[in-house]
């Protein structure tokens, strides 16, 4: 508040009431797990500014003159002169590395005015962000690995705003961090900022075990462990050294395509709460993603050959903000479940959508890839694909275009295909029909738009409405 | 055109009781006027290249295989400017182009986010401008060219007034 005629004038000024790190009783926080609502009272954003906690600085500091000796150290190890006049700097720099990250820390305030979120920041260069919370997309808790142990966790929030589009809170309490995430959204769905976070149910939780046996179970993982297996074996029966040239690869691969996974997607769960779904998972980097209802545009069902005998899935979903840019892949919903447990999340996704019932119409009865399509009054769902599977749900209320395409090949064989554009993600739903059925369903598809635009949403409206008049 | 028959000529017919509004034939000029541009390009090259490499009987022919490709290039800009129209309908946008690839996009106005105009220098010599349809989809892919600028300032006009009375959230 030192230089208050910097900011823009829409943005405000900061509430007059103390600024404040913490909250005044701060209340201890169960761990991971369902978290009743009563111990969390009203935190009102928009009478106090608030600061990022103070062991920001030292995590912060100290990560800097650790990358900094990280860098220098192997460059001068061996002369004992250097090494003394490095250790004489690093005091110097040390000091002035706290200082500009205590300085930085001492800039950044938060608070809430008039359903937006302002967020002043920057030592040189001051910014002073507003951010719409009507537009928000998801709200994320992040704890890594050793802000985690002191008890800290990062917040990032998504907005459909393309580039530039997250913000970040590093660090902030832990408590404070979950009541942050509770305020945002709630001022989101447009209730008052201080409303006690929302109850949750639990979903679905994927076991390690499955988890594993799923990632191991992919026919590109088989390959490489089989590659692996076979160069072990030539190794140890001529022990020539350039076999295990050829191992290094393969195991990087696996290491891409089986522990990363494991790290990123251990103890995945999925809880509901009427504030949206939450995703926990990670084993070192503890991430908490929330799904606002009414985001989803699409589900994207994945069913990889050699899961189809287990009938185990994996789900994404696209969601504006996420999804084009940083996280090209969307959101992962489920990395491994069973079809069951998908279905019942569909149904959380999208209200009334009891995919589960769609009856799929054979594109082509007999044909090797079981195509088909259906659609009840919520979504539209395509299958396709082989030996893999693919299913596609599009919420006939979230589709943007319909296309009909018939290239040269297609129509000598009187087909054409039908293309449901939804905002980039995974699922673009693509169906290959004869060419008189493909324009019934673009005629049916957009009429559906227009009946899902005109229903009743009682659960998810507040969620998709511009800010009211 | 024949390909795939009746059944596909009929399934990328407009709504009933509507037709196709074709864009201005100054498209096919427009298209000419690049094919030939190109065409110059290519025969002035290859005219070097065949007076070098081939005999004299050879350059004649490589000439002959050039104007004949100006040709099969003049005809299928008369056919391009010819496959693309547009409707509007009560609720949607409908567009449709192609010869050889046929396509068929319906646009509902809610889901319109934005629209714009662009026209260069031979466009706005020619008065036609190309009309793109924006939707949350980057797939979407919705454009009209060859539009008259006047009828393209009022389609604009007329389908963001439909955008915005239509439009729910996105």
């Amino acid at each position: 508040m030192n230089r208050p005629e910097f900011l823009p004038p829409v943005t405000g000024h900061p509430p007059a009431g103390p600024v404040r790190t913490e909250e005044p009783e701060p209340v201890g926080m169960p761990p991971d797990g369902d978290r009743p609502a009563e111990d969390t009272p009203a935190v009102t954003f928009s009478e106090a500014a608030y600061r990022l906690h103070g062991a920001t600085v030292v995590l912060r500091g100290v990560g800097i003159i650790v990358v900094t000796i990280g860098i220098f150290l192997p460059l001068i190890h061996d002369e004992a002169f250097l090494i003394t006049g490095f250790t004489l700097l690093m005091f110097p720099y040390s000091g002035a590395v706290f200082g500009v990250a205590a300085l930085a820390w001492s800039r950044v305030r938060f608070w809430v005015h008039d359903e937006n979120l302002v967020y002043q920041s920057g030592v040189l260069r001051r910014a002073s962000r507003q951010i719409p919370l009507r537009r928000l997309q998801g709200v994320d808790v992040i704890r890594p690995l050793v802000p985690r142990m002191f008890g800290l966790a990062e917040v990032r929030i998504e907005l459909a705003a393309g580039d530039r589009s997250e913000l970040r809170f590093s660090y902030l309490a832990r408590p404070m961090a979950e009541r942050l995430r509770a305020a945002l959204l709630a001022y989101a769905a447009g209730l008052h900022g201080g409303t006690p976070e929302a109850t949750e149910r639990r979903v679905h939780r994927v076991r390690m075990r499955d988890l594993l046996a799923g990632l191991l179970l992919r026919v590109p993982v088989m390959a490489g462990l089989a590659l692996c297996l076979f160069l072990g074996l030539v190794w140890a029966m001529t022990k020539e050294s350039g076999v295990a040239g050829g191992l290094a690869p393969a195991m990087l691969v696996l290491g891409r395509e089986v522990g990363w996974p494991l790290v990123a997607w251990g103890r995945f769960t999925v809880s509901s709460s009427p504030d949206g779904l939450r995703l926990r998972s990670g084993l070192l980097v503890s991430r908490m993603r929330t799904v606002p209802p009414g985001r989803v545009h699409a589900v994207h069902i994945e069913q990889p050959v050699l899961w189809r005998a287990f009938g185990w899935v994996k789900v994404e979903v696209t969601v504006t903000g996420y999804g084009d840019g940083r996280d090209s892949a969307g959101v992962t919903l489920l990395p491994i479940a069973h079809r069951d447990v998908a279905y019942e999340l569909v149904d959380l996704v999208f209200p009334d959508a009891s995919l589960g019932t769609v009856e799929l119409v054979a594109v082509s009865p007999g044909r090797f890839d079981h195509g088909g399509s259906g659609a009840n009054d919520v979504v539209f769902v395509s299958r396709h694909g082989w030996p893999g599977r693919t299913i596609d749900v599009v919420a006939h209320e979230r589709a943007q275009s319909v296309q009909l395409v018939a290239g040269p090949w297609q129509r000598a064989r009187g087909r054409a295909t039908v293309y449901l554009d939804t905002p980039s993600g995974p699922g673009r739903a693509a169906l290959v029909l004869p060419v008189r059925q493909a324009r019934m369903l673009v005629e049916q598809q957009v009429a559906r738009g227009r009946l899902a635009e005109h229903r009743e949403r009682p659960h998810s409206s507040q969620w998709q409405d511009e800010p009211a008049p | 055109m024949g390909i795939g028959g009746e059944a596909t000529a009929a399934a990328f017919q407009p709504p009933p009781g509507l037709e196709w509004h074709s864009v201005s034939s100054r498209l096919g000029w427009y298209r000419k006027i690049q094919v030939v541009g190109f065409g110059v390009v290519v025969v002035v090259a290859g005219a070097a290249l065949a007076a070098r490499v081939l005999p004299a009987g050879g350059a004649l022919l490589a000439v002959c295989v050039l104007i004949a490709a100006l040709l099969v290039g003049w005809l299928v800009t008369e056919l391009n400017w010819r496959s693309w129209g547009y409707v509007e309908a009560s609720d949607e946008l409908l567009l449709t182009h192609g010869v050889i690839w046929r396509r068929l996009i319906v646009v509902p106005y809610r889901r319109l986010q934005f629209v714009d105009i662009t026209a260069n220098t031979v466009q706005q010599w020619l008065g036609i401008g190309t009309i793109r349809l924006y939707t949350a989809a980057a797939t979407t892919q919705a454009r009209i060219p060859g539009v008259p600028l006047a009828d393209a300032v009022s389609l604009r006009a007329r389908l963001a007034r439909a955008g915005v009375a239509r439009s729910a959230g996105r």
